[in-house]
């Protein structure tokens, strides 16, 4: 298990380190996170939609297509040079490339998500106070969902010619399921709504969170064939 | 489905456990039966069949197209045959057309990388690579700046961090300077016969096309061609004439 985590940490060092040096994927999204977030506020009128009202569903958007762009990033980079070839030569089992994979995307995209709530906080006048906790459990649920599965479909869509536009075509139909249930819950942690109307739908991320991550990791070698 | 090694005892996962533990000195390393590969219908090569000792080396010669490469992958593990069997008793280096190494990452991070997959904790061994194979100066470079040839370094130390007993080489002296060539045959020869009397030697597949170093490391030599595999046959004449001369007579062979 220590072996196991220590492949699975040195993976997710490796992908800090080269994103650090290249910063592509990064500035990418977060410049997209602002961009998407300013124009949503901008197009409203504001004599008919209140920020409120359109809040959850910008702040979905914003997360959903910038951690698309550090997907798309993740097996890219092993692509070049072939450097998948090099880890699948190893004894490491092949789940521990995955979750090596998926933790530094988990980490890509918690930072884009951390740099773009003071943006919509700013930009849609929302009060976190007192609601922060609920947020950051939504947040980290659905994120968890859609990352387990674009990690695995970036392993896929990268071995495909056209991978950046395929990214997005297959992992699109999976991200509304956990997208629905985060706007949702968003839309109603920010309106103060009782704890009660908020369990069904953490109890579906919850699932989809366990049914993705486990299908994910038993699919991952799949993808690795030729 | 990318294969597991089929590995005599336990993987080598210690610098030094990959010497093929359970397997008999004189056993093979590297058994291939009846190996053919396909890429949908079209087919790459049929029963490939042969066997490696420690201390032998093998020679692969083949156009361009001829499946030199993808025999290789087979080899490796990262294909799986269309049909029949590879049967490698040890761990497995390979240097293959691409580096495998991160650009973003210096030569000592990328050897450092490699070496935690394989489980290897001591760190002297990335610095005797990179003493090795001549990287000390550029060590903390990153790969991005690297010259063909230093890259080619880099993947041939990348390919012996786990001190592999059956090394794949794939055009190992693509890229390099005179010195740098003169440099991996003298390596390759150290490692081919490395502790051979205490079974130690490691069983090498050389795919190359420069046929003065062929000569120089090669114990037999196996010409794919037409999707088949002539040989292997031993190197009874070092003679680059002779070799040539076969080659091409198989190459113009209906």
């Amino acid at each position: 298990m220590r072996d196991y985590l220590g492949v699975v940490w040195a993976i997710v060092v490796k992908d800090a380190t080269v994103e650090w040096r290249t910063k592509t994927a990064f500035m990418s999204a977060v410049v997209f996170a602002i961009l998407v977030l300013s124009i949503l506020y901008f197009a409203r009128d504001p004599t008919a939609v209140s920020s409120m009202d359109i809040a959850p569903g910008a702040l979905w958007v914003t997360f959903t297509f910038a951690a698309m762009v550090g997907l798309n990033r993740a097996f890219l980079l092993e692509r070049e040079n072939q450097a998948i070839d090099g880890m699948l030569l190893t004894p490491v089992p092949r789940t521990a490339i995955f979750v090596g994979k998926m933790t530094g995307n988990l980490l890509f995209v918690g930072f884009v998500e951390l740099i773009s709530v003071p943006l919509f906080v700013l930009f849609y006048n929302v009060s976190l106070a007192g609601r922060l906790p609920q947020l950051l459990a939504v947040t980290a649920m659905a994120t968890v969902a859609f990352v387990a599965v674009g990690t695995l479909l970036s392993a896929m869509a990268v071995r495909t010619r056209f991978a950046e536009l395929m990214l997005p075509i297959l992992l699109l139909p999976f991200l509304i399921p956990p997208v629905v249930g985060a706007v949702q819950l968003t839309s109603r942690i920010l309106a103060a709504r009782p704890a009660s109307e908020l369990m069904g739908w953490f109890k579906l991320l919850a699932a989809f969170d366990i049914v993705f991550c486990v299908l994910a990791i038993l699919l991952y070698e799949a993808t690795l064939d030729e | 489905m990318i294969l597991t090694p089929q590995v005599s005892g336990a993987a080598g996962v210690n610098a030094d456990a990959g010497a093929g533990v359970g397997a008999a000195v004189t056993d093979p390393l590297l058994v291939t039966e009846a190996v053919t590969r396909r890429y949908g219908y079209r087919r790459v090569f049929a029963d490939v069949t042969f066997s490696l000792r420690r201390g032998e080396v093998l020679a692969l010669l083949g156009p361009n197209g001829a499946g030199k490469t993808t025999l290789l992958r087979v080899l490796a593990g990262l294909l799986r045959p269309s049909g029949g069997s590879v049967t490698r008793n040890g761990t497995v280096g390979l240097v293959a057309h691409n580096s495998m190494a991160y650009d973003a990452l210096t030569a000592r991070e990328n050897l450092a990388f490699a070496a935690k997959l394989w489980g290897i904790v001591d760190a002297a061994r990335v610095e005797e690579l990179l003493d090795r194979l001549g990287l000390v100066r550029w060590q903390d470079q990153r790969v991005a700046t690297f010259s063909r040839g230093m890259t080619q370094r880099l993947a041939i130390a990348r390919a012996l961090i786990h001190q592999p007993d059956i090394l794949l080489l794939d055009e190992p002296f693509h890229s390099l300077d005179d010195p740098g060539v003169a440099d991996v045959v003298r390596l390759l020869g150290e490692l081919v016969s490395e502790g051979r009397g205490r079974g130690r030697g490691r069983a090498i597949v050389l795919v190359t096309h420069q046929l003065e170093r062929l000569v120089q490391l090669a114990t037999s030599v196996g010409y794919l061609v037409h999707g088949t595999l002539v040989g292997p046959e031993p190197m009874d004449d070092r003679s680059v004439e002779t070799i040539a001369a076969r080659y091409r007579g198989l190459l113009n062979r209906a």
